[in-house]
Parts: C-alpha cells; sequence; structure tokens
C-alpha cells in the first residue's frame, strides 16, 4: 500500500509544484528588473554616494537628501514646470488633437477621397522620428538666426527680427510643449482610432434616424464610448509626461537661467552632474510617490464616474 | 555527473561574467592579459575622441605594437560618452575595464579618491619617463593625497580664433581687453555682414561659455570659489559676479553677438566653427582642434590670446591624462606604454600639445596656432577649483544657469549674482 500511493503522493506534488514552476522566470526577473532597482533606489536616497563609488559604499545620511532636495529653492519652480507644462499642457493638447484626428482619419469623406492611407502615414510619420532627431530638426527650424519659421515670419514682415525661441521666455514653453505634442501625438491618434473601431456603426444609424446631428454624436455616442479609453490613455501619457526628461533637456537643458527645469533634469544633474547619486534617488523617489498618488486618486475617480 | 559537470561549467562562466573578462577577445585588462612567463601581454588603452581624430593615435598604436610584440595594445574608442569616467569607475569597481585610459584633467581627482586609478608616482620611482615626471605641466590636476594617479598627457586652451578677411575689412585689429572686444564686436555686427564675436551661451549645464566666463573673472581677479585658510568659500562678491553677468549680457544687447547664441550649447557648434570659417562671424573662443575643423574649412581662421590672455592665470590650462587601471594585471607593462605616448616621438603623430614641457618646447608650431603658443605659458589649471570640495561640473552648471538667466530677463543681474553666491555657498558646505 504504502508502494503504490507514493508514486501518487510524487505525482501531486509535481502538480502542485507546476504553477509555481512556471512563475518563477517572470517573478525572478521581475525582482532583478523592478524590486532590486527599487530597493537600491531608497538605500541610495539615504545615503551620500557619488558615482564613483563602488557599489554598496556610501554613508547613511538618513532623511538629509529629502531635506536638501525640499529645501533647494530650484526645487518648486521643477515641480510647478514639471505639473503645468509637462503633464498638463502637453497632455491636454495631446488628448484634444488626437481625439480630433482620429475622429478626422475615421471620417467617410478621406476614404471617399482614397487619401485615408496617406493621411494616416502622415499623422503616424512623427512618431517613427527619433526623439533626438526631432529636437535636432526643430532647433534648426526654430533657430533664431538660421531657422525656417523665423525666416519666414521675417520675409512676410510678421516679425521685425529673429526670435530665438528657446531662448525666449516668451516662447520657450510653447516651443518645448510643440516638439513634445508632436513627436508624441501619434501614440494617442491611434489609440482613439482603436477605440472608435469597436464603436458599431447601428449607435450612429439610431442616432441618425433619432435626428441627432454630428455634434450631438459625438457628444453623446462617440465621447462616452471612448471614455474607458480616455481614462487608460491619460493616465499613461501623464505618467509618461511627468517623468519625461528627454524634451527639455535637448532643447534647452534647463534654461534659458532655470526657467525650463523640471524634475527630471534636476535629477539628472544632481546626480550625474553633482556627482549626488543620492540626491537625484531622494528626487526620484519623491516623483514616484507623487505619481502614485495621482494614479490612485485619478483611477478612483474615474471608477466612480464609471460606476455612476 | 552531466549534472555537476554543467553546473561547474555555469560557476565559472558566472565567475569570469563577475569579473568583467572577455575571454573571447583576448583584449580586456584584468582577465584576458596573459601577463608573465615570457607570454605577449595584452593591454587595451581606451581613449574618447571621435575616431575622425584619432588618425595620429592610431598610427602611434601601430607603431608599438609592431616594435613590441610582447606587449600588444588594442586601442578602444568611446566617442561621445559623457559620463567616459563614470563608466570606468563602474568597470574599474568591479574589476574590469581598459588597462590605460585616457582621462579629462578633471576626472583624475574623482578616480583617484576610491584609488581605483595606480597612482604613476610609485610606477615613476622604478622608471622615468623620457620627461621626468616632475617636468609634466598641469600636474596639479593630478595628484591627491600627495601622489601623482594620472600623468599628464595633452595641454590646450583657448585662443581667440578669427577670420583675417572679416577683421581685415572692418578695419580692426583683434582685440586685447575684454571691453574692447565688445566695442569692436558690436562694430563688426553693425556692419551686418558678420556678427562680431560668438560664443556657447546656452544656460545648460555642460554649456561652452564656462570658459569665457572664467577666463573674464580670472582677468579681473575673482573666481567663483577660493581657498581662505583651510575653509573654501565663494570667491567672489555679489557685486562682481553682477559686473561679470552684465559684461557678457551687454555682448548681446551691445549687439556684438546674436541673441540667438544663447541656444548654443557646444563652443564646437557649426555656427561658431563654420561661422568663423566662412566669415559670416568674425571671432570666437576655440581650443586647438576646433581650430583646426575651422582651418580644414579656411586657412583665413587665424589665432591670437583671448582678452587679457597674456594675464597670468587668465586662461585655463587644460588637456588630458593617462590614468592606470588599479585591477590591471600588467601595470609595469602599461606604465611601459603610457611612457611611450608621452614621447617625443609619439607626438610627431598625435596633433596636440604634449604635457611634457621639455616634448613641447621642442615642437614645431602649426600654422595658424600662435595664439596658443603665446598663451599657454600664462594659462593655469583647473586645480583652483578641482582642490575644493564642490564637483567642476556643478560650478559650470551653476554659473551657466546664472549668467543665462540674465541674458534671457528672467532675472537681473543682482538677483542672478545674489543667487548664485548662496547656492556656492551652499554647495561648499556639501
Amino acid at each position: 500500500m504504502t508502494l503504490a500511493a507514493a508514486p501518487g503522493r510524487s505525482a501531486r506534488r509535481r502538480r502542485a509544484a507546476t504553477p509555481y514552476v512556471l512563475l518563477a522566470p517572470t517573478v525572478v526577473m521581475l525582482t532583478i528588473l523592478f524590486a532590486v532597482p527599487a530597493v537600491y533606489n531608497v538605500w541610495l536616497a539615504l545615503h551620500k554616494v557619488t558615482p564613483y563609488d563602488a557599489l554598496g559604499e556610501g554613508d547613511y545620511v538618513g532623511v538629509a537628501n529629502f531635506e536638501s532636495v525640499l529645501a533647494n529653492p530650484l526645487t518648486p519652480l521643477s515641480a510647478r514646470n514639471t505639473v503645468v507644462w509637462l503633464a498638463f499642457a502637453t497632455v491636454a493638447l495631446r488628448l484634444v488633437l488626437g481625439l480630433g484626428l482620429a475622429v478626422l482619419l475615421q471620417h467617410s469623406v478621406l476614404r471617399r477621397m482614397r487619401v485615408l492611407g496617406v493621411a494616416r502615414t502622415i499623422v503616424l510619420l512623427p512618431w517613427m522620428v527619433p526623439p533626438t532627431v526631432a529636437v535636432a530638426a526643430w532647433k534648426w527650424l526654430l533657430d533664431g538666426r538660421t531657422g525656417l519659421v523665423n525666416k519666414i515670419l521675417l520675409q512676410t514682415g510678421a516679425i521685425p527680427e529673429g526670435i530665438p525661441f528657446f531662448a525666449d521666455l516668451t516662447w520657450v514653453w510653447p516651443s518645448i510643449v510643440a516638439v513634445f505634442v508632436w513627436r508624441e501625438l501619434p501614440f494617442v491618434v491611434i489609440s482613439f482610432m482603436a477605440g472608435l473601431q469597436a464603436i458599431s456603426a447601428e449607435q450612429y444609424e439610431a442616432a441618425s434616424i433619432d435626428g441627432a446631428d454630428g455634434w450631438r454624436s459625438f457628444w453623446h455616442i462617440t465621447l462616452p464610448n471612448l471614455r474607458p479609453i480616455i481614462a487608460v490613455i491619460g493616465l499613461f501619457i501623464t505618467i509618461g509626461a511627468f517623468n519625461n526628461f528627454i524634451y527639455v533637456w535637448l532643447t534647452t537643458g534647463g534654461g534659458p537661467g532655470t526657467f525650463t527645469q523640471v524634475l527630471a533634469t534636476q535629477l539628472f544633474t544632481t546626480a550625474f552632474v553633482d556627482n549626488h547619486l543620492g540626491g537625484g534617488a531622494a528626487i526620484g523617489l519623491l516623483m514616484s510617490g507623487f505619481m502614485l498618488v495621482f494614479a490612485a486618486v485619478y483611477l478612483l475617480t474615474v471608477l466612480r464616474r464609471g460606476d455612476d | 555527473m552531466r549534472r555537476r559537470q554543467f553546473l561547474g561549467s555555469l560557476a565559472a562562466a558566472t565567475a569570469l561574467a563577475a569579473t568583467g573578462c572577455s575571454s573571447s577577445t583576448g583584449t580586456s585588462s584584468s582577465g584576458a592579459s596573459t601577463g608573465a612567463g615570457g607570454q605577449t601581454v595584452k593591454l587595451v588603452f581606451r581613449q574618447f575622441d571621435p575616431p575622425t581624430e584619432i588618425a595620429g593615435l592610431t598610427k602611434v598604436v601601430d607603431s608599438w605594437n609592431a616594435a613590441n610584440p610582447k606587449i600588444q595594445v588594442k586601442l578602444e574608442t568611446l566617442a561621445g560618452a559623457s559620463d567616459y569616467a563614470q563608466q570606468f569607475s563602474r568597470e574599474a569597481n568591479s574589476g574590469s575595464g581598459p588597462d590605460v585610459v585616457q582621462l579629462g584633467f578633471v576626472n583624475v581627482k574623482d578616480l583617484a579618491k576610491p584609488k581605483i586609478l595606480l597612482p604613476v608616482s610609485d610606477l615613476a620611482k622604478k622608471s622615468q619617463p623620457e620627461t621626468p615626471v616632475d617636468k609634466f605641466l598641469a600636474l596639479d590636476m593630478n595628484e591627491f593625497d600627495n601622489k601623482t594617479w594620472a600623468l599628464p598627457w595633452t595641454v590646450d586652451t583657448f585662443a581667440m580664433a578669427f577670420n583675417d578677411d572679416v577683421m581685415k575689412a572692418s578695419g580692426r585689429q583683434v582685440p586685447t581687453t575684454w571691453e574692447d572686444l565688445r566695442d569692436s564686436a558690436a562694430a563688426i555686427s553693425k556692419g551686418g555682414k558678420a556678427a562680431g564675436f560668438v560664443f556657447a551661451a546656452a544656460s545648460s549645464a555642460g554649456a561652452g561659455q564656462w570658459f569665457a566666463l572664467n577666463y573674464y573673472m580670472w582677468s579681473k581677479g575673482f573666481a567663483l570659489v577660493k581657498q581662505d585658510g583651510k575653509a573654501w568659500v565663494p570667491g567672489a562678491s555679489t557685486d562682481q559676479l553682477a559686473s561679470a553677468m552684465d559684461y557678457f549680457n551687454s555682448l548681446f544687447t551691445s549687439g556684438a553677438t546674436p541673441k540667438s547664441f544663447q541656444t548654443v550649447e557646444q563652443f564646437t557648434d557649426p555656427q561658431i566653427v563654420t561661422g568663423v570659417a566662412t566669415g559670416t562671424a568674425a571671432m570666437a573662443l576655440m581650443p586647438p582642434q576646433t581650430l583646426r575643423q575651422a582651418r580644414g574649412t579656411s586657412q583665413k581662421v587665424m589665432t591670437a590670446p583671448v582678452p587679457d590672455g597674456l594675464k597670468d592665470g587668465s586662461s585655463h590650462l587644460g588637456g588630458r591624462s593617462l590614468g592606470i587601471n588599479a585591477a590591471t594585471k600588467n601595470p609595469e607593462a602599461a606604465w611601459e606604454f603610457v611612457k611611450y605616448l608621452n614621447s617625443a616621438k609619439a607626438f610627431e603623430s598625435i596633433p596636440q600639445y604634449p604635457a611634457a614641457t621639455t616634448v613641447l618646447k621642442a615642437m614645431e608650431v602649426p600654422a595658424g596656432e600662435e595664439g596658443y603658443q603665446k598663451q599657454l605659458p600664462h594659462s593655469r589649471s583647473f586645480a583652483r577649483y578641482i582642490n575644493g570640495p564642490v564637483p567642476v561640473p556643478t560650478l559650470q552648471k551653476l554659473s551657466c544657469a546664472a549668467f543665462g538667466a540674465v541674458y534671457s530677463g528672467q532675472k537681473t543681474s543682482a538677483q542672478s549674482a545674489k543667487e548664485l553666491v548662496d547656492a556656492l555657498a551652499v554647495a561648499l558646505k556639501g
């Protein structure tokens, strides 16, 4: 009896272990790629470490890194720029323009004119351009002396002298936002197009029979149907914009002066220019904490509205 | 048995990966070189100049390899990496990385502190280079804790590069003072054919205006930080810094420099280099390599000392050093190679100014580079900053942003100068 039962127990054990074995690679990967860096980041934030120190070397300083970040006069400006220009302006513009372009690209007129494919390609083109190339091209276009935009404005008499768009306090943020939105808009357009294609034509037909015009159809059919996608895309691009580094860094480096500093550029310069990895890690943790709270509040609000 | 063999192989592979060896190429320093016993030693020498500028260096390394079959060197290029020193430290800390590494003067102290370089002063006690170590320029930038941690290799400074045709057409001499520079440049700009003086005036952390700002401040007798007894303090008053900011801002308000240069970050930007070469700009500050690019386009580009550049200590002595990885298994072979790179023979092919004074004195100055020849004896290293507690890149970041804030109108010069002094004080406290 004992001999007969043994293989059965072994088989049961193997069956019971199977899910763990299958999950193990994922758990290991997640641990290596997310948990370890996250824990290391917390460790860095509590220590005084330079990029030249060996792994694990550093003096424990408690919360001093957080205190110095919060006491830095640059931090409020960076935080305000991050929220207002990156996380709000670029997100709002992309949602509005993205929805508008998606609706336009779904319109039957483009299909009838046989330009739908061309139109979609043109809209998607910026996404295919690497961000560094996009920024270089825009910097050339907007250059105060040799840029095409200034040449056109000067020749048409619109301005008396060239505008250095990335050095002028009035124009620098709109210029950065323009580059950001131009390069990142296609992702939003594609997402909304996918959402629009999922809305059944019957809904529009029924609305049309009831006498609804285009605007009312959009307001009462399109928007409610797209709400889940708008909610998710809104969250994704807000987090992406909040953490974005490349557009500000490559266009202005945070200038003129400190006018366009954002939290991501402050993090980078603290960690790798000032050689203060702990300070950079503290900024990173504060940014993550802020986004965590934002995401929780955002999702709770959206879900509650969905329930209503 | 098979399982045990597999585990053994896995452990060996893991150990190899952990030590950073690249046994397949046989070129990594710490693990792959064959070392003693009469076998060939394989060294890796890493440099960071662009591949387009290293034809001479490649020739020198090839000559070494031909003459030294027992010590073969592989030249490795890490062009475009701004954090080459940090990358080297990551590798060296894990026992890997190149045997010999080219470093900017400003990086040596950072790498000496954690002792990931081998002190060359110890190696020099056994065997001196062709020029004795104490006869090298910029040694102060390579010393820490009473030891020399890297051997200065090349030196440079910025001279005033100018387009001779434009200057002659304007009827102006190359300016010798900063005030003269502004007035001459403004007059040339008013002519409408060329910008008088151009410089990389962006506010970003690595902006090229850093050099011009310091040259101006040093010529006026102050600096960003200074040593006061044993303590380090801000080296300028608010008024002094405000006057420097006002001067540079006046370059834009007088028309001497077009405002568009407030977005230019690098002194190698084509708007500057090609501008001076083609005559759309009259003057710019350039180091030798950049000047050679400009002269590649037009031989009309000449040099003179920077304004007040013949005053001692009014310009900087920059350059590169050669460091030896503390983790190398072949320090003597690496030292022999470093000595060779500093020899007069090597500098026959390397188009740079040598830090070895005996080699420098014997060198023929290339045409158009007379400005460097006149100015180099008066240049002083950034040791005045490097010996302090604030990293030089931090000083650069703070000052470029503070000056840029004035150009753009974000802040007044008085406000920006006060904030800069406060920021320096905070940075000095650590």
